[in-house]
């Protein structure tokens, strides 16, 4: 592995570990290039699967004449084909993600890093999107190891801002990424004209969509006291508050009937779901959480 | 009464100054609340949050101002503090207050806590404190005597110090003198006559009230008049009351066993249950004896207590102290303990003057009259000597006794005359002309005297009667005694018959300052013109003479029958005497308090600071030794029975008893400082804590 790669989104370290795994779907995708995919379908690879009989029209080339030349009936050989995944990695760069120590956003760089890596090796096609992302200029499709450069350039490149809403940036990227595969959707979800309208562009698009709700611990156990005025970092909305015991209780409690109703929301329509903190390192999710729920393997 | 009533303790102004403290706070609240600004990725969990709570935003509104609410309260606790609010106990009528407070023995009585007394002072001072500022009042302590504590004032502070200063005493109620001082504005410049119609007050009548803080334990006042003065009877006492009282307490020889010494006692319960005491005897402070008493309960429907005595019989005590304690958990423990002091016995100084009397001398040599008198004869010549002058006036003798003459002025002690009443008291004090020679004068010819007087001398009469009560003629048979010739006498004021016959009293004694003269009317023996002797009677023949001349040197001498010297009830002044005499004496009471006493007159000492119960000690002179002793006990029935009166009567008007219970004020302030206080720690706690609700 070459030491450049050595940069703070992938550590080689991270690189090694991820290697070593593969990106999985549960449906199955019409690659558009072949890959190092075996695909449940038969097509044209080197892996033998089965015979069948001849029926007109079929191609000639697949013909079995050492079996015609035994049984003088046409045999045509199936192979099993051997396709590509398109690997969609979606980062929320609202401004709410510039918070956290190392940042939400930073942490959705990483896991798109990590799991775009995992798909480069694979020769999957991946592209990595921001909501921010605009129709015209959109991200770049990826394919083989080599690309990793550009993909990480590409990540660097991404900065929060640009206040784009859940919804209207998922609507363009289905807009503009009609294919089938996997899409991971890394968000804080924290939009005030809710979640659930986005995720059912999702839905629609039936892609394996993967939602990883990325929070920060000031958003899970916020440390404040006093009398305070809050002021959102997306639209300068102001609250005031007044921090007491049943406030912060009631804060808990919003939070967690908020991740539940996320959970349920996406468990009900396909859509897997996993709550993380930043404080989780990246490793950490990708070889343990993501792998039970069949991301990676 | 369920609303609280209010005292205003501020004027207008400084309620003015304390309604901006509110405004202020809020303002500094306001002031205060610049909330610090805090950037968050998003309100949105946060406005979902405050929306809930603001479900019930009223009191989330509170929560959130907090500390404000609790330096509102705060404040307002204050405020309320500073109105006094507190339930009125009886309500004070009039303007003018005179509060009257028991302090006899029986308000020591522990039947309300912590005793009577203490429980009056506080219903006292609960009055004081609810008097209003134009108010005045005096408070009066009495038992037998009144004590004017604080005349009229308005100044609540001293009333209260001076009602606190009060202090028990264990001497005997009696009301009459504390209603006096009390009538006294209420009523002035009275001569006593309502009907005279020239009986103008003095001064304008301050009609007033009178709240009689006591447990009714004194005799109405018969003669009182309340005039202006309105009274009302706080009834100062418990429930039930328990009490068991030493009411006598005397030691005696045993007359059939001299060698034995007897000790009585007098027990009395009034508690309502019969009850079995155990009664301890001590001499100086070693027990020797202990019995168990049975006392039957009070009996309710004649107002009697349960009464039983007890005796002990023990050795022969030369001097020493006895204490009689009974173990019992009462209501007053005053009564409990009885002392009695057995003194040395001082033998009686006696002088005889006669010209001659064999039976005389003969029944004063006897054993028995040499154990207790000390005599010594002398002819009536000595009555001419400045000696024996000087030793009649400063009380040298206990006992004169003048047979067949008499001087020209009294002595300073107890006399006996015989044949012979004694001589007129003069008022100057020069010794004027009639000389009288013993042998000129017959009882006739001194029948000028003032004071006594004898009758022409009759013979012979008839002895009627003899007093078997009087110690001077106890145990006295004279109906076999013959007389010749005998002068009736008639004495002064006061005097006692001993002796009655046919022609009047033979024998008297009657008083003369503070002593006594008892005078016999006849002669034991007479001398004729020629000097001879003639008997006058053949009394010295009977038994009966040794007993009367024992009897006369025993009373008359000062000798005393009993082995203990008689108590002395608190408060009671003790007349002392001293074997000889000096200028003054020490009195030692049992707080161990000296006081000297200068000799009065009549050889006495009298010492009135007798209020403390117990054994007070006298040393003569400059001496350190303790020569006497004399016990100060309690022995008062009435005080010793703790049934509170129900009424008490003032001139024809009956008072009934309000019970104390509810007479003084409750206050709140104190809890609600507490509160404040409370409000305050807890705001504290708050603000350095953090800590919401």
């Amino acid at each position: 592995m070459p030491e450049t790669l050595a940069s703070p989104l992938l550590s080689p370290q991270l690189l090694a570990q991820l290697e070593r795994l593969e990106l999985v779907s549960r449906k199955i995708f019409r690659g558009r290039m072949k890959g190092e995919r075996k695909s449940k379908r038969k097509g044209q690879s080197v892996e033998f699967a089965d015979f069948r009989q001849y029926v007109p029209g079929d191609d000639l080339r697949f013909l079995d004449w050492n079996l015609f030349a035994r049984m003088e009936r046409l045999y045509l050989k199936l192979f099993l084909e051997e396709e590509d995944l398109h690997f969609y990695a979606l980062i929320d760069t609202s401004g709410s993600m510039d918070f956290g120590e190392p940042t939400k956003l930073q942490f959705a760089k990483q896991l798109a890093a990590s799991l775009g890596f995992i798909g480069l090796c694979r020769a999957d096609r991946v592209k990595i999107e921001t909501l921010g992302t605009s129709n015209r200029k959109p991200g770049p499709a990826l394919r083989g190891r080599s690309s990793l450069w550009r993909m990480m350039d590409y990540l660097e490149g991404i900065e929060s801002g640009g206040n784009v809403s859940l919804i209207d940036g998922v609507k363009n990227f289905c807009l503009r990424n009609s294919g089938k595969g996997i899409l991971v959707l890394i968000s804080d979800l924290m939009d005030k004209e809710g979640y659930d309208k986005a995720l059912r562009f999702l839905v629609a698009q039936q892609m394996d969509v993967y939602v990883i709700h990325t929070l920060c611990p000031e958003e899970l156990n916020p440390e404040v006291k006093g009398d305070l005025k809050l002021i959102d970092c997306e639209d300068d909305d102001v609250a005031e508050v007044t921090i007491s015991r049943p406030l912060m209780d009631k804060y808990k409690r919003t939070l967690a009937s908020f991740v539940d109703g996320a959970r349920e929301f996406c468990t009900r329509r396909g859509m897997s779901y996993l709550m993380t903190s930043t404080e989780t390192p990246v490793e950490t999710l990708v070889a343990n959480y993501l792998r039970k729920r069949g991301l990676v393997r | 009464m369920l609303l609280a009533d209010f005292l205003n303790t501020l004027v207008w102004w400084q309620w003015g100054l304390l309604a901006l403290v509110p405004p202020a706070i809020l303002a500094l609240y306001f002031l205060k609340l610049r909330r610090e600004p805090l950037a968050v990725p998003s309100t949105y969990l946060w406005s979902r949050a405050i929306e809930d709570l603001h479900v019930n935003s009223l009191w989330q509104r509170l929560r959130q101002s907090l500390l404000l609410f609790l330096q509102l309260l705060l404040i307002g606790l204050l405020a309320f503090t500073l109105l006094r609010p507190g339930w009125e106990g009886s309500k004070l009528e009039g303007e003018r207050f005179i509060f009257l407070i028991d302090t006899s023995a029986s308000m020591a009585a522990t039947d309300v806590g912590p005793s009577r007394l203490d429980d009056a002072k506080r219903q006292a001072i609960g009055m004081i404190e609810q008097m209003k500022p134009e108010n005045a009042a005096m408070v009066i302590s009495f038992s037998d005597v009144a004590r004017v504590e604080t005349p009229f004032t308005n100044n609540r502070r001293t009333l209260r110090s001076k009602v606190e200063l009060i202090e028990q005493t264990n001497r005997p109620s009696d009301i009459n003198e504390a209603l006096r001082a009390a009538s006294g504005l209420a009523n002035p410049g009275q001569t006593g006559d309502p009907n005279n119609p020239l009986d103008n007050p003095a001064a304008e009548a301050m009609p007033a009230t009178m709240y009689l803080l006591s447990d009714g334990g004194f005799t109405g006042a018969v003669n009182f008049r309340a005039g202006n003065l309105k009274s009302v009877y706080l009834k100062t006492a418990g429930e039930e009351q328990a009490n068991v009282a030493i009411v006598a307490f005397s030691t005696e020889v045993n007359p059939e066993k001299p060698d034995r010494v007897q000790a009585f006692a007098r027990l009395e319960n009034y508690g309502a249950a019969e009850t079995t005491v155990e009664a301890s005897l001590f001499l100086n402070d070693t027990l020797l004896d202990a019995k168990k008493v049975e006392l039957p309960a009070r009996d309710d429907k004649n107002k009697l207590p349960g009464r039983s005595g007890v005796n002990f019989e023990m050795q022969e005590i030369e001097s020493g102290i006895l204490k009689l304690q009974i173990a019992e958990k009462d209501h007053l423990l005053a009564d409990n303990t009885a002392w009695a002091v057995v003194n040395l016995p001082r033998p009686a100084k006696v002088l005889l003057i006669t010209p001659g009397n064999d039976a005389l001398e003969l029944a004063l040599r006897t054993d028995e009259a040499q154990k207790i008198a000390d005599v010594s004869t002398a002819e009536p010549t000595l009555l001419e000597s400045k000696a024996y002058a000087d030793q009649a006036a400063e009380g040298a003798y206990d006992l004169i006794i003048y047979d067949q003459c008499s001087p020209k002025t009294m002595p300073a002690c107890n006399t006996l005359f015989i044949g012979r009443v004694p001589p007129a008291e003069k008022p100057a004090a020069a010794p004027a002309a009639p000389a009288a020679p013993a042998a000129e004068a017959a009882p006739g010819a001194a029948a000028k005297v003032q004071g006594w007087e004898a009758g022409p001398k009759q013979g012979p009469p008839i002895i009627i009667d003899t007093d078997q009560v009087h110690p001077l003629t106890q145990l006295m048979q004279m109906n076999n005694v013959l007389v010749i010739a005998g002068t009736p006498l008639k004495g002064p004021p006061g005097t006692v018959t001993l002796v009655d016959s046919d022609i009047g009293a033979l024998y008297a004694v009657g008083p003369r300052g503070g002593y006594e003269d008892a005078v016999l009317g006849f002669d034991i023996i007479t001398y004729t013109a020629n000097g001879e002797r003639e008997a006058n009677t053949n009394w010295p023949r009977r038994r009966s003479f040794p007993v009367f001349v024992m009897n006369a040197v025993k009373y008359l001498g000062g000798v005393r029958s009993s082995l203990a010297s008689p108590s002395i009830q608190p408060g009671e002044p003790a007349v002392l005497r001293t074997a000889t005499p000096v200028a003054n004496i020490k009195v030692q009471t049992p707080r161990k308090d000296q006081f000297e006493i200068p000799r009065e007159l009549q050889n006495t000492y009298v010492f009135g600071r007798t209020d403390e119960l117990g054994i007070y000690d006298i040393r003569e002179g400059t001496g350190q030794k303790v020569t006497q002793q004399f016990a100060v006990n309690l022995f008062d029935s009435r005080e010793s029975d703790l049934t509170p009166a129900d009424k008490v009567t003032f001139g024809n008007e009956d008072i009934q008893a309000k019970s104390g219970k509810q007479a003084a004020r409750q206050e709140l302030w104190k809890w609600l400082l507490l509160g404040a206080i409370g409000v305050l720690i807890f705001e504290w706690y708050i603000y350095n804590r953090r800590v919401y609700l």
